[in-house]
């Protein structure tokens, strides 16, 4: 491993969730501090000992420069800041750039905070408006396109090529909820059943409304620092950074190179590679769940199943308790909450969580390599992280 | 971003240095793609250069308006209240005969009709004095 390399350089020593769900009254901002003073008193660190501050744009927020109106309302001046935007792949870009920042010597202690309020303060009606409208004006936005229609016409396709069917990605939907019945704090926790997902209204199809992921109010903040300094602190248990991949393949949908193969391929391959570790090797795993089929394709995608056996994979239980790779044991964007850019930070904090054995009943056994795949925008945008205790360094 | 206020009326698209040509073309009825006489590359969207070797000797040429539905999903729930009248409707990602793929919808049949692979053809649809959308019906 040369010295650039950033595997076990950095480690995640605190986390911290605001209220989620529905959340009403609460500004990104209020969200994002609750979540920031949450991760800061998991670590043992005081607010004055950060230096850099990374957050992701807020929907519901007017401030374009979220992690420096963050820092006013927090009450630092980092010497370190940006406001990171590659959709719902943000959250493990945080982790990576955060990491290099640390790693290159730009920060010392680097606080990664998001929040936003789609469903009270942005309403679910305008949330899903600004996602529509930020794509492109000429070429998409004539012809009416929402944002579950992208990922709809991905997950179509891989039914025709690969014969996966709509009860398949039903059982995505349920595993998280039943995972989401063991959360406190889920949005979602009434047991569904596949008929249920197929018998709740058409969205766009393939898509039922209980295919889709939540909107939700809510945020989530880290705390990293270098392993040395981790150290120095006396903290218990660091989550270690291993490895990192991103892979951006295009921005319209007729421009992805395939359907049905994505840029996980290569985000995976580059976090494997770089933490020395294979996917049989992961013991848990946070997958963006902003749809039924985007799980499967990723499980297939991140190595954990062959092309074009997701469905079947995930009707047989090996996303859950005793399967190949507990996934999303919160219950994920689909059942625990998805209040947008953070949504995927919800899924690194269970992820180190069962790292830590902190989960309770919802603990996997002896879990000690964890990996989180985050992405977005009709798969344009992916990136893939790895973390593991200690002992895996 | 907070969503435009004007949410009624259907977005149409202002035309600009790299597509002017590509929206003149529809509204004389032809479907215009970009061919590179270096690589031979063809595309869609319009720019100034072509996205595989990076120059600038690209040619519009007509298509043939035929192709194929690679991929399509029918909208049920709307993306704004401009589009609730026209549901259900099909959106089809078009594989063009010439090899690019764009994305549209259907008119002239039922969107519970699309099929994989189905022939689909150009359509006008002009819009506005300005605009002619490029829409697909099937073959």
């Amino acid at each position: 491993m040369s010295d650039t390399s950033l595997r076990g350089k950095v480690a995640v020593i605190g986390i911290g969730l605001s209220a989620v769900g529905k959340v009403p009254g609460r500004s990104p901002l209020s969200l994002a501090a609750e979540a920031a003073r949450n991760a800061l008193a998991d670590a043992g660190v005081a607010k004055g000992e950060v230096d850099g501050v990374l957050s992701s744009h807020a929907f519901a927020s007017p401030f374009h420069r979220f992690s420096v109106a963050f820092s006013e309302y927090f009450g630092i001046r980092p010497t370190f800041s940006n406001t990171l935007q590659v959709s719902g792949a943000t959250a493990a870009t945080m982790f990576s750039i955060g990491a290099a920042a640390i790693h290159g010597g730009l920060a010392k202690v680097v606080l990664l905070v998001a929040a936003d309020s789609l469903m009270t303060g942005l309403t679910p009606d305008l949330a899903l408006r600004s996602l529509t409208e930020s794509r492109d004006q000429q070429f998409e936005m004539p012809f009416g396109i929402p944002v579950a229609n992208t990922f709809a016409m991905t997950a179509h396709r891989h039914m025709r090529e690969f014969g996966t069917t709509p009860e398949q990605l039903a059982e995505v939907a349920v595993v998280h909820r039943r995972h989401a019945a063991r959360t406190p704090g889920a949005q979602q926790t009434a047991p569904i059943t596949t008929a249920d997902v197929l018998n709740s209204p058409m969205v766009t199809t393939p898509y039922h409304k209980l295919d889709c992921s939540l909107i939700s109010d809510g945020g989530a903040a880290f705390v990293l620092t270098s392993a040395e300094h981790a150290k120095a602190l006396g903290i218990g248990k660091p989550t270690y950074i291993l490895g990192c991949g991103e892979c951006y393949t295009h921005e319209h949908i007729f421009l992805m190179p395939s359907l049905t193969t994505t840029g996980a391929v290569e985000s995976g391959r580059r976090a494997y590679a770089m933490a020395g570790y294979q996917p049989s090797d992961m013991d848990v795993a946070g997958i963006y769940d902003c749809f039924t089929g985007t799980v499967v394709m990723m499980l297939e995608d991140l190595g954990f199943c062959r092309k074009g056996e997701g469905g079947p994979f995930v009707a047989d239980g090996q996303m859950s308790y005793g399967g190949q790779i507990p996934s999303n044991t919160h219950g994920g964007l689909l059942s625990f909450a998805h209040s947008g850019m953070p949504g995927a930070l919800f899924h690194f904090h269970e992820v180190i969580a069962q790292l830590r054995g902190q989960c309770g009943q919802r603990q996997v056994e002896s879990a000690e390599l964890g990996l989180v795949h985050s992405l977005g925008a009709g798969f344009a945008t992916n990136a893939t992280t790895i973390l593991g205790t200690e002992g895996t360094l | 971003m907070i969503a435009s206020e004007d949410s009624t009326r259907k977005p149409l698209p202002a035309p600009d240095a790299d597509t002017t040509t590509f929206w003149r073309g529809l509204r004389q009825g032809k479907l215009l793609l970009q061919h590179c006489r270096r690589c031979r590359n063809v595309q869609y969207y319009q720019q100034a250069t072509c996205r595989e070797c990076g120059g600038d000797e690209l040619e519009h040429r007509p298509a043939t308006g035929r192709g194929k539905v690679h991929s399509f999903s029918v909208v049920h729930r709307a993306p704004g209240p401009a589009f609730k009248a026209d549901i259900p409707y099909a959106v089809l990602l078009v594989e063009l005969a010439e090899g690019p793929r764009m994305i549209s919808t259907l008119t002239g049949s039922d969107s519970e009709d699309v099929t994989f692979d189905m022939e689909v053809e150009l359509a006008f649809d002009q819009v506005s004095d300005e605009i002619t959308l490029p829409r697909f019906r099937k073959v």
